[in-house]
């Protein structure tokens, strides 16, 4: 009785349609990429954490670097060189103007160098702690770094670049809101109320031919439900069944989940016996990946190699030498081996380590982070059939946060790689970032150290030639495969969603020139690229 | 007089009592604002050091050891001047409750009074023809209301009003396009979008006053002055109103008292699923983001406002009935 | 007071030896039973424990066993479908019962036992250690409980069980102890305590011996009256994610379905029924507080267990007035 009810409850589940606002134009976009809490401040000061996420949209960089495999468009400069890794030459663009009809200078790049400096709170990225003075040659400027440090280009070419005769009127741009931005970029603010902005196109931008969209429309309540029912026509959310939902909800909805990082298991290295490769094998190889990566992103993303790397991105950085671009299958025998050579047992269907107690430890990730708690749960299935015994501790982000930059966890929930591949190595397994328990750090969690490694970061920094970083980074990726340093598992997603009924050229699997996300400074590759659609294709 | 002043005494030494513990409370919690700004940035790729630096000179780590931070906090307590929030910044604590405080106080503070004055008035209904259907229907669907969780109802409503009919918006206070003033149009918009998130709390909370008032008519009811009234030939709904209600209101009112108080804290599940900018909302934001100034002052906002409405209804009820004076 | 009473004869033993202490629990279920309203509530939650106890019995699936298709809808292999990680529905709200009841009532019995502590010796005492209590219990109630609880959880960063029952105790104590104090008050002043105090009788005897068998009531109906709140309480905790997202109880359907946007997928269901079963369990508790409200007050009873028209005279068992 109760199951008839039950089917004749659930059998009207309901199904949410989405229709497109018709009386938004076809040159107007829809888009979910800000979000209310629940009004929105009028902030579009590009360096305050709490801006509105189109500030990106109005101010632009140097450079602007696809975070799926780290190559960088030239922007505002029309041409970046290297000479020596201890200088960056930015030829400036010209022919650019500020949203009020001022032109954009070389003095502005200038200017904006140095506020961030005055001010480091502004400065986002850290782009002083390598640059040691600027010097301009007519419209080139030339930065001397304070050392051999040729990765550092990538950080530095992201500063977003703000109008001198602007800003230099202002006493403290540090919490100064910028309620009427004036930027180089492709839209302008227009209207703003607290749950709903606007922006024009600027019709004097310097692409202003390949910028198709000519207004957009961000309102505040962006949460799934409203991006699923109210016809958006990009957004950014993870979104459960996405085919059950976003997609079937319009036939126009498409979405790509590129991954965009590796989600692994961070062991910390001066809390024994994480610090001895055999455990830490035994870890690895004790690991269903498919079933992990499954359970966590509900079948979206794939297991990830043990390179460091995010493939398929940056395949052309691969090893060749190492199999299966460093996958790693569960081979629960081998584990055992491992975990052998450690001087763990089984005893009774428990791991008894040499002091005659079972294996057990903490895994400690962050309350709230769904894909993440539903990865460790499939974690801690998998190592109590060894006969580990494993507790979940879940702090809230912020207490998370304290725990691994202060050391204080057992193994942790983390994750690697980036677009720009430097970035990703130093930040795992650079000692500079090994701090004392206790002293906070902000990479390299489990407190990493290899002089090799070090070695090989060291000499990558002082090299310009793409074929020398290539073999590097090779040898970084064996270092990556066989230390273990962060147990790779699955890949993090960017969770692009968009309907092609309106404009063409959206980001997916078979064109990936940019990923699919709605914030930072990617967007801009994205609605230089975008077409309205030709009635009848 | 000594009655009034005693309480006196007691509401400000608890006064001083609930804000020290406003000051402890946020502090106890794992974490700085940093990590919590931190924790939000990190979702979106790997937080660099010198961002973190950025963050941390950016939002000021609390300076001074406790005791420091603890005058501090005092002087700004008394200047009414909570400094700049964090999750927030760059805008102050004082702008920020200033724009959620009049919806919430709207909200919840009509609702509040609608569900007293419809669930006494029932109560008294169903006291007075007790173990009839005018006596069941109203005390059990009230109770069986209020246990359902504040969330749920909230949640089925938004969903099957908002989404599924479009009978009324999905969230905010008023509609996308419009700004808060003073106008008929403002205001007939702004209490369409209340429409919701008043139906969960009413729902939620008039069964309690419901019963409140029912068990306490019946209590009076039996006693002897009424019979006695009764007795008189006074007629039945002069006897329920002049004479039970008025006795029987008396529990119910110190309950009104400390609900009016709990108004501006009650609201925070409500809110969060409607998106409705109240106080409630805010303190949620500011609870998860590790913000200690904003959740100072909302705290102590809502502790003093609870120990108001109690001193006054203490006060109140020592006027109105003069067997508390003892 | 003419009534008329037929005398049975009896003999002195008979009278002279008290009641069973256990009878007088006897004779509360019976007045209970008699109120159709907590009759009701006992069925209720008679059904519920059962559910709880012959949980793996019933339940279809493992409360955790996944590898089901994801967001399915009901069919006769899952009653009410699946969740977002492929679990069974209807398992994990059978098996989410135990958590439920348990959290409940340990919750509930933790906080009645603080507030009978508490509440009974400040009503019995005077003087400025009343004071000092008031002050205690008032500040307690002053702080606003929901923005308590989260920050008590954050603090305690996840324990699991024992953290909820920690925090909803901690929160919830303050109410029942005031209810309870005043009661102990009004009763302070009666013959029977001064009597108890004048025979030597330590202050503890008086008020443990004396004045708590006379509340038994109240204190029945501020346990159910903590149970349901401290139900409440867990689903509120469990939805809002902070306390074990990886149990499986009511509140944490909730959360996940919330999560997985279950009202996007068309699976209201899921958001419904735990929603409902925690309704119903806390109606429950309430119902059978109907019943309890009128063993304390015999005013409010129904059916056969009426009290008379006239106020009775003062009796030893129970009938303590509000």
């Amino acid at each position: 009785m109760i199951a008839a009810a039950a089917l004749a409850l659930s059998g009207c589940s309901i199904k949410i349609q989405s229709k497109q606002d018709p009386s938004i134009p076809a040159d107007t976009m829809l888009l979910a990429a800000d979000k209310g809490t629940p009004m929105m401040e009028r902030n579009f000061n590009p360096y305050l954490v709490n801006k509105r996420a189109a500030s990106s949209y109005i101010y632009e960089p140097l450079v602007v670097i696809n975070v799926l495999d780290g190559t960088g468009t030239p922007w505002l400069a029309s041409k970046v060189s290297q000479p020596d890794a201890r200088t960056i030459d930015y030829t400036i663009r010209d022919g650019v103007k500020w949203s009020d009809g001022k032109p954009f200078t070389v003095d502005d790049v200038v200017f904006t160098l140095n506020l961030i400096k005055k001010f480091p709170t502004l400065d986002l990225k850290g782009a002083w702690q390598h640059i040691a003075s600027l010097e301009t040659k007519g419209d080139h400027l030339v930065i001397h770094l304070k050392e051999d440090d040729a990765p550092a280009q990538d950080i530095i070419s992201q500063t977003l670049i703000v109008p001198e005769h602007i800003w230099k009127d202002q006493k403290s741009p540090d919490t100064w809101r910028d309620p009427n931005p004036v930027g180089t970029g492709p839209y302008t603010l227009a209207s703003f109320t607290s749950q709903q902005y606007t922006m024009d196109k600027f019709e004097d931008y310097w692409q202003a031919d390949k910028v198709q969209v000519k207004h957009l429309v961000l309102p505040a309540a962006t949460n799934e439900l409203d991006i699923a029912t109210k016809g958006f026509d990009w957004a950014y959310a993870f979104m459960s069944d996405v085919q059950g939902t976003w997609v079937e909800a319009n036939p126009n909805n498409k979405y790509w989940f590129p991954p965009g990082g590796i989600i692994g298991l961070m062991p910390n290295f001066t809390v024994a016996p994480f610090n001895d490769i055999n455990v830490r094998r035994g870890i690895a190889l004790a690991l269903d990946r498919d079933k992990i990566a499954d359970s966590a992103t509900e079948g979206y993303m794939k297991p990830a190699g043990q390179t460091g790397l995010i493939l398929p991105n940056q395949e052309k950085e691969l090893d060749p030498s190492i199999p299966d671009g460093g996958l790693i299958t569960q081979d629960t025998a081998g584990a055992l081996a491992a975990f052998a050579a450690a001087g763990y047992t089984q005893q009774g269907g428990k791991l008894v380590g040499p002091d005659g107690k079972q294996f057990s430890f903490s895994i400690t990730t962050a309350n709230g982070y769904t894909d993440w708690l539903r990865a460790v749960q499939e974690v801690r299935k998998e190592l109590t059939a060894l006969g580990i015994d494993v507790q979940i501790k879940q702090p809230q982000p912020p207490g998370y946060q304290q725990a691994i930059q202060n050391g204080d966890f057992q193994v942790a929930m983390g994750g690697m790689g980036a677009g720009v591949v430097f970035q990703a190595f130093n930040a795992t397994l650079s000692s500079e970032f090994a701090t004392p328990i206790g002293k906070a750090t902000a990479s390299n969690f489990g407190r990493y150290t290899n002089p090799e490694a070090d070695k090989l970061l060291a000499e990558y920094k002082t090299t310009v030639d793409p074929a020398k970083r290539l073999e590097l980074s090779h040898q970084l990726q064996r270092i990556v495969y066989d230390d273990l340093p962060v147990i790779s598992m699955y890949y993090g997603g960017l969770w692009g969603l968009y309907n092609d009924a309106k404009f063409t050229g959206w980001p997916d699997a078979d064109d990936p020139y940019a990923p699919p996300q709605t914030y930072d400074q990617t967007p801009l590759l994205v609605f230089t690229h975008l077409k309205l659609r030709k009635d009848g294709e | 007089m000594k009655y009034a002043l005693r309480k006196l005494g007691l509401f400000v030494l608890t006064l001083w009592a609930a804000i020290t513990l406003n000051f402890l409370l946020p502090r106890l919690m794992p974490g700085s604002p940093t990590d919590a700004a931190i924790a939000k940035l990190s979702q979106n790729g790997p937080v660099t050091q010198a961002t973190r630096d950025a963050i941390e000179a950016q939002l000021g780590v609390p300076g001074g050891n406790l005791w420091d931070q603890y005058v501090s906090y005092l002087h700004q307590v008394v200047t009414f001047d909570f400094g700049v929030s964090y999750t927030f910044y760059p805008q102050s604590v004082g702008e920020l409750i200033g724009q959620a405080f009049p919806y919430t106080i709207m909200l919840v503070g009509i609702v509040t009074i609608v569900a007293f004055v419809l669930g006494t008035l029932t109560g008294v209904l169903a006291a007075w023809r007790r173990n009839t259907w005018l006596d069941s229907l109203p005390t059990l669907t009230g109770t069986f209301a209020s246990t359902f969780p504040y969330f749920w109802t909230a949640l089925l409503l938004l969903f099957f009003l908002g989404y599924v009919l479009h009978w009324f918006p999905t969230s905010g206070a008023y509609g996308p396009t419009a700004s808060p003033m003073f106008s008929w149009d403002f205001i007939v918009d702004a209490a369409y979008h209340a429409v919701l998130p008043a139906v969960t709390i009413l729902i939620t909370s008039v069964g309690g006053w419901i019963l409140g008032m029912r068990n306490a008519m019946i209590n009076t009811l039996g006693d002897d002055y009424v019979t006695f009234a009764q007795a008189n030939g006074l007629k039945g709904r002069t006897v329920a109103m002049k004479y039970a209600a008025r006795n029987a209101i008396l529990p119910n009112l110190t309950g009104f008292g400390l609900a009016l108080g709990g108004v501006v804290g009650g609201s925070i599940l409500v809110e969060q699923v409607f998106g409705y900018p109240g106080i409630g909302f805010l303190l949620f934001n500011a609870v998860i983001g590790q913000d200690y100034p904003l959740m100072q002052a909302l705290f102590l906002l809502i502790t003093v406002s609870v120990l108001v409405a109690n001193f006054l209804v203490d006060i109140l009820y020592g006027v109105l009935d003069p067997r508390t004076r003892r | 007071m003419t009534t008329t009473q037929s005398f049975k004869s009896i003999s002195t033993e008979e009278v002279a030896r008290p009641p069973h202490r256990l009878a007088f629990i006897g004779r509360a279920f019976a007045t209970l039973w008699a109120n159709w309203k907590s009759r009701l509530g006992l069925i209720i939650l008679g059904l519920f424990v059962l559910v709880a106890i012959f949980a793996p019995w019933l339940a279809p699936y493992g409360a955790t066993q996944d590898g089901f298709p994801r967001n399915a809808d009901a069919s006769w292999a899952h009653w009410f479908g699946t969740t977002a990680a492929g679990e069974d529905v209807l398992s994990q709200l059978i098996y989410g019962t135990r958590i439920s009841v348990t959290v409940g009532f340990i919750a509930g019995a933790l906080s009645t036992l603080v507030a009978v502590l508490i509440g009974l010796s400040w009503g019995y005492i005077r003087g400025f250690g009343a004071e000092v209590v008031n002050f205690i219990v008032n500040l307690f109630l002053v702080i606003p409980g929901l923005p308590l609880m989260i920050v008590i959880a954050a603090y305690l960063q996840n324990g699991g069980l024992a953290m909820i029952i920690a925090v909803i105790v901690i929160t919830g104590w303050a109410w029942g102890a005031r209810v309870l104090r005043s009661q102990t008050q009004s009763l302070r002043s009666r013959d029977f305590v001064t009597a108890a105090r004048f025979s030597g009788d330590s202050s503890f005897r008086v008020v443990f011996h004396e004045i708590l068998p006379n509340m038994t009531s109240l204190i029945a109906g501020s346990f159910f009256g903590a149970a349901t709140a401290a139900i409440l309480a867990e689903a509120g905790l469990e939805f809002l994610g902070l306390g074990d997202s990886s149990i499986v109880s009511w509140g944490t359907i909730l959360y996940w379905a919330q999560n997985s946007n279950a009202l996007l997928t068309g699976q209201w269901i899921l958001l419904f029924a735990p929603g409902l079963c925690i309704a119903l369990l806390a109606m429950s508790l309430t119902l059978i507080n109907f019943g309890v409200d009128a063993i304390s007050n015999p005013r409010l009873r129904e059916g056969s267990a009426k009290a008379p028209r006239t106020a009775p005279s003062a009796r030893t068992e129970e009938g303590s007035e509000r």
